[in-house]
């Protein structure tokens, strides 16, 4: 019985230690990519072309699913708010309930969840692929820095691109919390607007800035760092993708909680 | 029958490997590479699937890392240079993948016109100009707007030559140029690595299984055994020769004292 106490300990051990040892190999493999852009951008010399496809096909491509989910996110949030402000038939503060959450949290959080979702895990596989079928080799054959040409872009193209999408977010939630507050609540547009304009300020929509910023940089350090370690084939990119959309949510969440605490 | 590993060119060797060593996960692949290559000279490496034809020439260029021995490119040790100190070897060593490795997402017009842009300061419509009369070298041309998964292998491979002539290299290595071609295309691609070399004086070192290639375009074959270089010869030499090994693979018997790995 000590035995198997002793011998399950040990294994338990061996896996806390081995699972410990894995995550600091991908920190540390995310830390490099990160070191690897910041002296690519010091001066700032990447591929300009790769930035504007990376941005149309990350950024703009990106737009319907951010504007249905940021529509629906804000009638969410009415409805939520909606229980109190009919109980307490407090229909004043229906505009800031529905924006403060959604400025803060829901919408930096649920469009970074989204672009890991969408762009990460392409990023991940497209990257991946290149590796597997030595096109980054063929890069650096070519005496192209593999860095400069094809991370740096993405790092760049994805951190402008979430952004842009958090900002149109916010814009397209509060819209459809006003749409909903009134079909739902029957609450005038205007309450509805004066309600935001009067109670939320600047601090709540840039929180939700900085967010977008972040989460951006660890998408996209972490899709490059899964992307451009890939081993194995087909499977291995699979694995990549799997691992990398993982890895970037857990860091979303708790990077999150961190800022959230730090800015409250 | 002679070893000669070094060249007699009379320029002396262009490339040079000294006892390169390397493994894999424990498990030794080139066990002390000797082997000269002169300006000018189309050197075939030759051996079983697995023995480390692919794996050689990729430490001329830096893609892999040897474990011991040395390389010389001009004279100059090239073995310990870091990345940033290998692109200026790599603008003179250009390297064309088994499996074309065009880029995915851009037409061939723009994989030929992406190294013109970095390295040859041609920008918009010059670099494209540039680019599609490269592409109009290896017959291309009429294909330039086409992206690589619209093509066949043999003309995925044509646009990968002229993506790699486009920083007009000193050298060309040619990772298994004709496999996968039919007999047709793998002859154009034979034919464009010659006048490479006798029009241009490019130093060419191909990697193949294809005896036919062998036998009509190389001055010199290395054959790799071993995790060394078993033999080095002239293709009259080789064909001429005596030693088992050789003779299993150039008849292609299938019994023979020759070791393939997992077989």
């Amino acid at each position: 019985m000590i035995r198997r106490v002793g011998r399950a300990s040990v294994n338990l051990s061996a896996a806390v230690g081995a699972g410990a040892i894995g995550v600091a190999r991908e920190a540390g493999g995310i830390t490099l990519v990160l070191l690897r852009v910041l002296r690519a951008l010091l001066p700032p010399r990447f591929d300009a072309r790769e930035l504007l496809r990376n941005l149309y096909k990350m950024g703009v491509e990106s737009v319907p699913i951010v504007v249905l989910t940021a529509f629906f996110t804000g009638g969410i949030m009415v409805i939520q708010a909606g229980i109190f402000v009919e109980r307490f038939n407090a229909r004043g503060i229906i505009g800031w309930a529905a924006g403060y959450a959604t400025l803060r949290e829901v919408a930096p959080l649920l469009i970074g969840l989204m672009f890991n979702g969408r762009v990460g895990a392409n990023n991940t596989a497209e990257l991946g692929t290149m590796v597997v079928t030595e096109q980054l080799d063929a890069l650096r054959a070519l005496a192209i820095d593999p860095v400069r040409y094809l991370v740096v872009p993405r790092v760049v193209a994805m951190v402008i691109s979430i952004v842009c999408l958090v900002i149109m977010g916010d814009l397209v939630a509060l819209l459809g919390a006003g749409l909903f507050s009134h079909l739902l609540l029957d609450v005038e547009y205007a309450t509805v607007f004066y309600g935001m304009k009067d109670q939320l300020h600047l601090e709540d929509f840039t929180h939700g800035l900085i967010k977008a910023v972040v989460f951006g940089l660890a998408i996209a350090l972490t899709s490059c760092h899964f992307g451009t370690s890939v081993k194995g084939g087909a499977i291995g990119v699979g694995r990549a993708v799997n691992n990398a959309v993982v890895a970037a949510a857990i860091s979303i969440m708790l990077l999150n909680f961190f800022m959230t605490y730090l800015m409250r | 029958m002679a070893n000669p590993t070094k060249t007699t060119t009379p320029d002396g060797p262009k490339i040079v490997f000294r006892g390169v060593e390397k493994a894999f996960g424990g498990k030794a692949v080139l066990t002390g590479i000797d082997l000269e290559i002169g300006r000018g000279e189309v050197m075939f490496i030759i051996g079983t699937s697995g023995v480390g034809k692919s794996v050689t020439i990729k430490h001329l260029i830096g893609l892999i890392e040897a474990d011991a021995g040395e390389i010389l490119y001009d004279g100059q040790p090239v073995q310990d240079l870091d990345e940033a100190a290998l692109y200026p070897l790599r603008k003179k060593c250009g390297m064309v993948f088994q499996n074309s490795t065009l880029f995915d997402s851009m037409t061939l017009l723009d994989n030929v016109a992406l190294p013109l842009r970095k390295h040859k300061g041609l920008h918009g419509a010059r670099a494209y100009a540039e680019a599609r009369r490269r592409l109009e070298q290896v017959h291309m041309g009429e294909f330039a707007d086409r992206l690589p998964s619209d093509l066949g292998d043999g003309m995925r491979k044509r646009a990968a030559i002229a993506r790699t002539l486009t920083l007009d290299p000193e050298v060309v290595l040619f990772d298994e140029p004709t496999t996968g071609l039919d007999p047709v295309s793998a002859r154009r691609i034979d034919k464009l690595i010659r006048e490479l070399t006798d029009t241009l004086g490019v130093t060419s070192i191909v990697v193949s299984h294809d005896l036919t290639s062998i036998f009509s375009i190389a001055d010199r074959v290395a054959f790799l055994y071993r995790g060394v270089v078993h033999v080095c010869a002239t293709p009259a030499e080789l064909r001429a020769s005596t030693d088992p090994v050789v003779q299993q693979f150039i008849t292609g018997q299938s019994h023979g004292p020759m070791e393939t790995p997992g077989f």
